[in-house]
Parts: C-alpha cells; structure tokens; sequence
C-alpha cells in the first residue's frame, strides 16, 4: 500500500517539473496529504498537556512527594505487549529481548511501523504505571510497582525501545511448554515424562520513546521510583519484624500447672503508644478483677489471671495500635465484624480469605498480629495459610538475604481459646482442674469479646473524627 | 584508611598497649560502675584535644561485633547458647552499617538483614520465657519491652534518614540497639 503511494507520488513529481503543469494527481495528493498533515497538527494542538515537572539534572531526580502524592506523564509510542514469555528471559540481554520483539512483531503482535496511531501517555507513580492512549484517554494497563522485574532501555537504529519486564496476570503463571518461545530453547532432555515443562512466565511492556535522553529519563524516573517503593517495603519488613517478635507470646495462655506461685502485679502499666484507645481501661479492668469462680488458691489464681490479662492485653494493645495507623475506620469496622463472625462459627478459611481480601497485598503483614486471636485447633490452617500468601517466610516483594524470618512449629502452638469456649493447650501439661481452664477460658473470651466491641466503636469514632471540623 | 592506619599504629605499639590496658582497665571500669558515662566523656575529651577526626558513634558502633565477656551467658543450655549467638548476629549486622550505608541498594539488604536478626533473637527470648522458669520474671519481660522500644526507635530513625540523609543519627540509635541487646544478654545472665 504505502509503495503504491510513493510511486504516485514521484509520478506527480515527475510530471510537475513540466513548467505550467500541476499534475491533476499531485494536487489532489497533496491536498490530501496537506489534509492528513494539518489534521495531525490539529489533533496535536488539541492534546491535553502533559502532568509534568522539572527534573534535576543529571539523574533526573525528582521529589520523592510527586511520586508518592501525585504522578508524572510522559509521552511514548505503545507498541504491545508480550504475555507468557518465559520467566528466564535475561533482561539485560539485548539479542534475548531483540529476538522476542523481532519475532512478535513479524507475527504482527507488536505494531510494526510506529505513527501516531501507537501515541500513548504513560503516568508513573509509586504506586503503578499506567498505560493510556494520549487521544481519547482510554486506559491501555496499568502494572502495579511491585509487579516490575526489570526495566530495559533498547537502542535498535532509531528505536529507543524501552522494556519492561511484568509478572503476569493471575491465571497466567507457570504454563507448560506450549509457548512457542520456550520449544526454540527446550532440549529433549529437559522435557518431564508428561512432554511438558512447567515455567514461570512473564510478560513484556514494548514501548518506544523519541530519543536516548527520554529513554534514559523514563528509567531514571522507573530507578526513584523502585528506590521509593522497595525502601518503604523494607522499612515495612523490619517493623513487621519487631511487631511479630514482640507480639509473640511469651507463655501459653491456657494455665500450665508448672507455673511459679509468684505474685505478680497485675496493675503494671501499659506501653502505650496513644493513650486514647477506649479499651485499655476495660483492659486493665478485666486484669484487675478476679473471676467469681475459680477453685485454686488466690495467690496462684492472681499471677496466672494477672499474667494473662497483662500479657494478652500487651499483645492485643500492640495490635490495636497498629490497625489504627494502617487501616481507616471503615476498615476496622469491617475487621470488627470478621472477628465476630469469626468467633460465631466462621469457618479459619472463611476469616482468613475475608483478611486477606480486607488487607490487600500491601498490608498482609497484618495477619501475622492476629496469633494471639486464633485458637490452638484453628493455628495449624492459619500458619500455613500465611506461609501460601508469602508473609510466614517473608516471600512476597522481599525476602532477608539468608531466606530467614521462619516461624518454627512450636512457636506456632501457643493456645488461645475461641468462642466456643474450648481451651486450648499444646504438647505441654494443660491444667488438670477443668474449672480453672473455664474460667481462663472464659477470661479470654470476656476479652476478645470486649476488644470487638472496642474495635467497632474505634471505626466509628474515627468516622467521627474526620466529620467534626 | 585511618582506622587501618591507627591499627597498624596500636600494633606496633601493642606491648605497651597491653601493659597500659592492664593497669588502666580496672580503673576505668570501677569508675564507670560509679559514675556511668565517664568513659565516654574522657574518650571524646581525648579526641577533641588530640584534633582527631574520628567520628566517635561511628567506631563505637563498629566495635559493636566484639565479644564481650561481661554479657555473655555462661549456661549450657541450647536456649541460652542461642541467645548468645543470635545477640552477637544482631550486634555484628549493625556493625556493618558504616560500611553499608552509603550504597543504597546494599543498604536496604542489610535493613533487611538487621530485621531478620532482631525477630530471630526475640524469637529466643520468647522460647527461653516459655521453657523455663525465672523468678524475677517481672525485669526479664521489661528488659524485652526496652529492646522492642528501641527496635522501634531505629526503624523511626531509619524513616527519616531516608528523608534527611543523616547519617549519625543513624549511627546512634543503633548503637542503642546494640546497648539494650547487651542489656538483655545482662538481663538473662543474672536472673536466670
């Protein structure tokens, strides 16, 4: 088509160096071209402007609040996007990647030739890159930070390709050796008994921007933007560490007959980050007041009841602080009302899915704090659900360098009881006096309960806060 | 460069080093006992007299991987062995953040790895609560809240580092995280 132009177009050419003849043909060409052209300069002149700022040069730095608190734009051509590309794909192998886009594009997955058609905006934040057609606005993608393997800038003759290298969507991951990719670089001798290999995929981001510095801009600002994201998960990690180290119980919660008769003064006074939360005082009530049945002799009664009272009301105090800075009210009511249903017959599965889906991927961590909610015969299903989410063993965006911050089994067994009364205990002697189990267990509960109510009540006065002027 | 050279210097001057380390050590250490911080004050006197440039913070905390005698616990049990190890992996970690800090990617691994250390030694602190008996529970458990504490306080101190690039301040706070791991290890050693 575009061979047929060019031969009309020197044809007109030809014929209008005739003096006094304008081709018939060349007018109505160029007409036609004048046309395309000044409605290209229109469509130009109509775009929006771009969301952007100044950046310091040489690196191109940028206020870290933009990228936290707003976004950039920056115009590129958007050529596609390859899915289920092996996962091993070397992205700093330039004939690797070369090679994919070469041959996605003969087999028209990538535009071939780039014009206006391909003008795309991409808008960057710390928190997504988002994909949209620069006329008409219509999102393209939109790829989560945390989903970014690696960004690549390509220099093919005048392409400046930028690449980037994306998890793929759910219901994507390992494929079998179908791709046709992965048959080029399978031997016989890797294939399973079944003919097929499981691997991870990818996909690919193709985008091409007008010049190397623009390349080299969009990477910088890609680099800020992982150094932003990756310093706040790591940030992330280290408190989740020291809040699940320090939330641990330190003792089984159910009454182990081994246990020191030494008083213990069941008013110490709490640590508390914010001294507004409704519930210490219940708190320190409950720890204060004795059961009214409870057949073993005061002095032990009131260290096991008093360590009890202080040590789940540290962990449930130290939970509370946090779900008060991660989550907004109309979240913790929502947290409120899993718990009790929950506690009403829910089944873990049911609790910990709903949590999950509550949390989100950037706030999972928080499932961690809850050991000290769930009881003896419900922790199994609840660990190892947390290690298939990747917060148990630290998986999901980082991991230490040693692949450590395991939670052993043991650690795992401390008791609680639920709402359904039954004691919990592990390998250790559980108490013989069935009477003092109930009113432990009953302690508990009057605790959990409370702490429900006091959890609801802080969604809604913090909806209060933000209404009151 | 200077620490290697101030190495080779008290090398070679190790003989008189030692016999000086011998008498002045009991001296220094019973006037610390009764006047906490006096050691510190003369060692910073000194530096300033002398006109040294040495950043005080930043040798403290790179001595902080040194074994001392006076923490460790001398039980046999596997529980306190691992105490002893798992304070002395946190105490060595962040005794590499002069060296780690200023690569930004290679610091976020060692965040990462301090993270790690500090879990894993409150993970032995909590199994050494749950296996055996103390009776002076009550300082146990405090000494555990302070470390928390100033666990916290170093990851707030880290937060605005990454704001304001200071690095002494940084430097600083894990020199107390180096103190209260000490102090649990002190903790342990004469109540258990």
């Amino acid at each position: 088509m575009q061979s047929k132009k060019v031969s009309r177009r020197l044809a007109c050419e030809e014929v209008s160096k005739i003096p006094g003849i304008v081709s018939p043909f060349k007018r109505v060409f160029l007409k036609g071209e004048k046309g395309r052209d000044k409605k290209a300069q229109e469509k130009a002149t109509e775009r929006r402007a771009l969301h952007t700022f100044s950046l310091s040069q040489p690196d191109h730095r940028i206020d870290p609040d933009i990228l936290l608190n707003d976004y950039i734009e920056k115009e590129v051509k958007y050529l596609g996007q390859l899915t289920s590309v092996p996962g091993y794909l070397n992205p700093s192998s330039r004939t690797e990647v070369l090679q994919l886009i070469d041959n996605a594009r003969k087999s028209h997955q990538l535009a071939g030739q780039l014009t206006s058609e391909q003008d795309a905006v991409v808008s960057l934040s710390a928190y997504n890159i988002k994909l949209v057609w620069r006329d008409g606005e219509d999102i393209i993608l939109r790829v989560p930070i945390h989903d970014i393997a690696a960004v690549s800038y390509i220099r093919d003759d005048s392409l400046h390709l930028v690449v980037l290298k994306t998890a793929q969507e759910s219901g994507g991951s390992p494929c079998p050796s179908s791709c046709p990719d992965l048959n080029k670089s399978q031997t016989l001798s890797s294939l399973s008994e079944s003919g097929a290999v499981l691997v991870e995929v990818c996909c690919l981001l193709v985008l091409a921007v007008d010049n190397k510095a623009a390349a080299e801009e969009l990477c910088l600002l890609l680099s800020q933007v992982f150094q932003i994201v990756y310093t706040e998960s790591t940030i992330d990690f280290l408190d989740r560490a020291i809040f699940d180290g320090a939330t641990t119980p330190t003792r089984h919660l159910s009454l182990c007959s081994d246990d020191s008769a030494s008083k213990v003064d069941v008013k110490e006074a709490f640590e508390a980050d914010t001294s507004t939360f409704p519930f210490q005082d219940s708190m320190e009530a409950e720890g204060n007041s004795p059961p009214a049945s409870t057949p073993t002799s005061p002095q032990t009664k009131t260290a096991s009841e008093g360590e009890l009272s202080t040590t789940a009301a540290e962990l449930l105090q130290d939970y509370m602080t946090t779900l008060r800075t991660k989550l907004s009210s109309q979240e913790i009511q929502q947290f409120a009302t899993l718990l009790r249903e929950y506690r009403n017959g829910a089944s873990i599965h049911e609790f910990c899915i709903n949590l999950r889906q509550l949390y989100g991927d950037s706030r999972k961590f928080l499932l961690l704090g809850l050991r000290a909610f769930i009881p003896e015969k419900d922790s199994q299903h609840f660990e190892n659900f947390l290690e298939t989410i990747g917060v148990k063993d630290g998986r999901g965006i980082i991991t230490d360098s040693f692949g450590r911050y395991r939670r052993t089994a043991s650690s795992a067994s401390d008791s609680t009881t639920n709402g359904n009364g039954a004691a919990g205990g592990s390998g250790d002697s559980a108490a013989s006096d069935e009477g003092q189990e109930a009113s432990e267990g009953d302690e508990w509960d009057r605790m959990i309960t409370d702490i429900s109510n006091d959890i609801e009540a802080l969604g809604c006065s913090m909806d209060q806060e933000g209404v009151t002027p | 460069m200077l620490m290697e050279v101030m190495k080779n210097e008290a090398d070679r001057t190790s003989v008189a080093s030692m016999a000086l380390y011998s008498v002045m050590y009991p001296v220094f250490n019973q006037a610390e006992k009764e006047n906490p911080g006096l050691t510190q004050d003369i060692v910073v006197k000194i530096l300033e007299k002398k006109r040294l440039e040495i950043n005080y913070n930043e040798c403290l905390l790179r001595m902080a991987a040194d074994d001392v005698e006076e923490f460790m616990i001398d039980r046999p049990e596997l529980e306190f062995q691992e105490l002893n190890e798992r304070s002395r992996a946190l105490k060595h970690i962040l005794s590499t953040i002069p060296d780690d800090i200023s690569d930004k990617v290679g610091f976020l691994q060692t965040i990462k790895d301090i993270a790690s250390a500090i879990k894993e030694l409150l993970d032995t602190v909590n199994t050494v609560f749950r296996k055996y008996q103390h009776q002076n529970r009550r300082a146990l458990e405090q000494q555990k809240k302070e470390f928390v504490k100033y666990s916290k306080s170093f990851s707030d101190t880290l937060k605005t580092y990454f704001k304001d690039g200071k690095v002494i301040n940084v430097f600083v706070s894990a020199n107390r995280l180096t103190h209260q791991t000490n102090m649990i290890l002190l903790a342990f050693k004469t109540v258990a």
